[in-house]
């Protein structure tokens, strides 16, 4: 899969997409953190499966009963029953103790594809053991007895926002007869905002028009500039390379020489994930923002998030994040004046 | 729902991290074993070969076969077991069903142990709640559902077998083979040799569902000459009893009030030998429920008609509905107020054809009684007192009369002998007696509740008549002392020589038993030692991992210099630290920091 990207000035606005790949076009959903792209399912569909013992079990209560009723012999009837019994309660006591199983789930608040994550859960039910994993992807299966609290290790394998996770609890208990499997959708109490991983990009460090920089702070981050505005009377901790010694001596007192701040870069990030390969953009545009980000510069993002077009510039790498995680495929805005504007196509 | 392995597909994988499989083996060997036994008790073995042969068996498929997943072994045992099971149980011929029992409890410890097993090689939620104790978790669920299994077993086994089970099958066509096969007290002869010796086996030849234990009386006879007994009645000119349905009225013989107005019992005869045409049943047989056409003669003897071969084959069930008064010592002792019917006393009471000093010692033994019930068990205790019973008696010489070789001669003989004799000494002074033929009650099955009766249990004795209660049975046998038990000294001696096959087998069972049970006491310990102190299961893998290379730790090496000696070895310079963590760990007062353990842990993993 791949994405495209186009530079171009923001007067001319054109840009091109060339991609391959195949995605299901999905954005944020609420299918959880490591949704799969397709067939994302569990894998077990019905109430459970029933084992090798469960079939021994009902195939010799099938046949004592019909045998020991056809003859008359109570004994091989009481073998029958006796089979017929554990095939019946091996199945239902996992039904039963999973039946008022109840499930809460709290999970980080920002993650990136790929990370581990790890979901604090609480199982409420009354079960000798039983064993707990999350879906979307499926996860590892860890044991544990009921009612319990723990922390499920699990997988972002999907950019996006998530207001929920599907967690699956499986049980055997005590017989091994039926393995009952019980997949539960929970709500999270804050959702997780899964951002892109950024792909190794280059950073764009453009000049921006000052006025429409609206974080002071990242002009800051770099030395200053090379043109001197001004002098002014020296103050206790300057240092005294800015002393500038030709204007002391006609003044007759120290002056300092102070400089005008430096120009602001940045680049403007026009991120259209209206294509086949929508995450490789989203991830080629969170590279080219982080890298812009820590070389010092600022990034402007435009994205289409919840139904309309949004052009922000973003404060930092998380921000980033949580503005590609939210992107959608739609119409991009149009980037400010003035600033080196990169399009990233899906 | 879908049909699958489960978690076996990843189970050998599991054994090698998870010891809990091997406890399994322990539930396995016993209810293999249990069944084992079963079979051998039917193979007419010794029960204990078959307990230690399936218990072998078990233990062999549960330790010794690491490349078969242990649920998939247990699955297989469960089914062998299970079919076993159902196989011997459909003998109804064992008085070992604690057997069966014991296999139904083993097989769901099996069950649970293995699932459990299963449950402990996934990995453990992070700050989750570690499963409960083992046997704890075991008792309580094996506690539950044995309750369920019980009270399933209890309310439905009756319903099933009341409902869709038999009381009347026709069971296998006899053929002249199962004919010939079958044993004599079986079959309905009209005639009771006294000069032969029975050689009884231990094979069961029916079983019987029925509210209480009693006698199941098969033929009687009423003429004696002096070498034998027979029936004075025609067998070739009875008519076939009438059928409604399965049901087959019987009427009762003449002056018989028990069997008119008694109280009714119900018995469910199943045949297991190959044939048997007598209907036997508890006195008197009042309704019959059978598919076969019977006849009853007047003595009150019912049994299959059409000959040799039309009799009931094995698997064949008949239900006998009986009548009979119960009696007390009073009750017996008041019936000489009424009179004897004449034609009982004219078929019954005359004087047999005997010599005159047995009717001389008849009237010698009863010279004190005043009644009959008093006169018959005079008799009954000078038998008792002056015979013995042994199967090897010897046979009375030919034309010579039974009863007076065995009264005055031998005085050593079986049921035939002893029970002759009371009919006999009783009609020698007028009462009214005859010879019956049939069964003990047999031993009672702990679980179902069968009467299990062998050809061994095959029986006669005397059957006396009262005026307004009818035939009483009497079993003067039982009074009798087997030979040698009067004397003292050496019976227990004869006995330990009878049973040394299995005193044998216990002796050697005891002889394992302790010679294994200090390493399995000594295992148990380092194993829990192992358990209570990490550094002590640290060095017990640092020591396995030596093993395995080939270097194992001397007596007098401590973990430092091992370690050293298997860093060197191994090339692996992170087991010096090992040692060190060991050394401090095992001798210092505060122990080996947390992190050095983490670390120690993992290069012990790593190897």
């Amino acid at each position: 899969m791949s994405a495209s990207t186009s530079s171009s000035n923001s007067a001319s606005n054109s840009s091109s997409a060339v991609s391959s790949g195949t995605v299901d076009g999905a954005g944020p959903g609420d299918r959880g953190p490591g949704a799969a792209l397709r067939g994302g399912g569990p894998g077990h569909q019905g109430p459970g499966d029933l084992t090798l013992t469960s079939i021994v079990l009902f195939t010799l209560g099938a046949y004592g009963v019909a045998a020991g009723a056809a003859t008359g012999q109570e004994a091989v009837v009481a073998v029958g029953v006796f089979a017929f019994t554990l095939f019946v309660v091996g199945i239902l006591w996992p039904i039963c103790s999973l039946a008022r199983a109840s499930v809460s789930v709290v999970g980080p608040t920002d993650a990136t594809v790929g990370d581990s994550v790890e979901l604090r859960i609480r199982v409420a039910a009354h079960a000798s053991r039983l064993d707990v994993r999350a879906l979307d992807p499926p996860g590892v299966w860890c044991r544990t007895a009921a009612p319990a609290d723990g922390r499920l290790p699990h997988t972002a394998t999907r950019r996006g926002v998530f207001r929920s996770v599907r967690i699956q609890l499986r049980t055997s208990a005590p017989l091994g007869v039926f393995v009952r499997t019980r997949t539960v959708r929970v709500a999270l109490p804050a959702p997780i905002v899964v951002a892109p991983r950024p792909s190794v990009a280059s950073a764009v460090l453009q000049p921006v028009p000052d006025e429409r920089v609206t974080s002071g702070a990242a002009l800051l981050v770099r030395g200053g500039g090379d043109t001197v505005r001004t002098v002014r009377p020296y103050a206790p901790g300057d240092p005294a390379r800015l002393v500038h010694w030709p204007t002391s001596a006609r003044r007759g007192e120290i002056v300092v020489r102070e400089y005008e701040p430096p120009p602001a870069l940045g680049v403007a990030l026009v991120v259209d994930l209206r294509g086949p390969a929508p995450e490789v953009a989203a991830s080629l545009a969170a590279g080219i923002g982080t890298a812009t980000l820590a070389a010092g510069g600022v990034v402007w993002c435009g994205t289409f998030e919840d139904g309309q077009p949004v052009g922000e510039q973003v404060a930092d790498a998380r921000d980033l994040g949580r503005r590609l995680a939210r992107a959608t495929p739609g119409p991009s805005p149009e980037p400010p004046d003035g600033w080196a504007t990169k399009v990233v196509h899906a | 729902m879908n049909l699958v392995g489960a978690r076996a597909g990843s189970a050998t994988h599991r054994r090698r991290v998870a010891p809990a499989y091997r406890i399994v083996a322990v539930p396995a060997a016993v209810a293999l074993g249990s069944v084992g036994g079963i079979a051998a008790e039917h193979a007419h073995s010794p029960w204990v070969f078959g307990v230690l042969g399936g218990a072998l068996a078990a233990v062999l498929g549960v330790l010794a076969l690491p490349s078969i997943p242990t649920r998939r072994v247990t699955v297989a045992l469960l089914g062998l077991g299970g079919l076993a099971a159902l196989r011997h149980a459909s003998f109804a011929g064992t008085d070992r069903s604690w057997l069966l029992v014991l296999w139904a409890a083993a097989t769901m410890l099996t069950l649970v142990l293995v699932d459990r097993a299963d449950a402990e090689t996934v990995p453990a939620l992070r700050d989750g709640v570690p499963l409960s104790n083992r046997i704890a978790e075991t008792a309580r669920v094996a506690g539950v559902t044995a309750v369920v299994v019980i009270v399933a077993v209890v309310a439905l086994v009756p319903t099933v077998t009341d409902r869709l089970g038999r009381h009347v099958w026709p069971g296998l066509d006899p053929n002249a083979a199962s004919v010939l096969g079958a044993p004599a007290s079986l079959k309905s002869s009209g005639e009771l040799p006294l000069t032969t010796r029975p050689r009884p086996s231990d094979a069961v030849v029916f079983t019987v569902d029925a509210s209480h234990a009693d006698f199941w009386r098969g033929e009687t006879f009423d003429e004696y000459n002096g070498s034998s007994w027979s029936s004075s009645f025609p067998r070739d000119r009875l008519d076939v009893l009438g059928h409604v349905g399965t049901k087959v009225q019987v009427a009762p013989e003449l002056y018989d009030e028990g069997a008119r107005n008694g109280v009714e019992f119900r018995q469910t005869f199943h045949i297991e030998a190959s044939y048997s045409d007598v209907v036997f049943a508890a006195p008197s047989a009042r309704l019959v429920e059978t598919d076969k056409l019977l006849i009853r003669e007047p003595d009150g003897t019912v049994r299959v008609a059409g000959g040799s071969g039309s009799g009931f084959g094995k698997g064949a069930v008949y239900t006998v509905f009986s009548r009979g008064i119960p009696v007390t010592e009073p009750k017996l002792r008041a019936a000489d107020t009424t009179r004897i019917p004449g034609a009982i006393a004219k078929q019954y009471a005359q004087t047999p054809a005997t010599t005159a000093r047995v009717t001389d010692l008849a009237r010698e033994m009863t010279a004190g009684a005043t009644t009959t019930f008093d006169k018959v068990r005079a008799i009954e205790s000078w038998l008792g007192a002056h015979t013995e019973y042994s199967l090897n008696a010897p046979l009375s010489p030919p034309d010579v009369d039974v009863v007076d070789d065995f009264l005055f001669r031998s005085r050593i003989g079986w049921c035939e002998q002893i029970a002759s004799s009371l009919v006999v000494l009783a009609r020698s002074v007028g009462i009214p007696a005859r010879l019956v033929t049939g069964f003990v009650p047999g031993t009672q099955d702990a679980l179902t509740g069968r009467f299990v009766v062998r050809e061994r249990d095959a029986h006669a004795w005397a059957e006396i008549y009262f005026p307004g209660i009818g035939w009483q049975g009497f079993d003067p046998t039982a009074s009798v002392p087997l030979v040698g038990k009067s004397t003292s000294g050496g019976s227990w001696l004869a006995d330990a020589r009878h049973n040394a096959a299995s005193l044998a087998i216990a002796a050697v069972m005891l002889a394992l038993l302790a010679a294994a049970t200090p390493h399995v006491v000594t295992a148990a310990r380092r194993r829990r030692a192992r358990r209570a102190s990490w550094s002590a299961a640290a060095l017990h893998r640092l020591e396995r991992a030596g093993r395995k290379a080939g270097r194992a730790r001397a007596p007098a090496e401590t973990p430092r210099e091992y370690a050293c000696a298997l860093a060197e070895l191994l090339g692996d310079d992170r087991l010096a630290a090992v040692g060190d963590t060991l050394d401090m760990a095992l001798y210092s007062a505060s122990g080996a920091p947390e992190v050095d353990r983490a670390d120690t842990d993992a290069v012990l993993t790593s190897l």
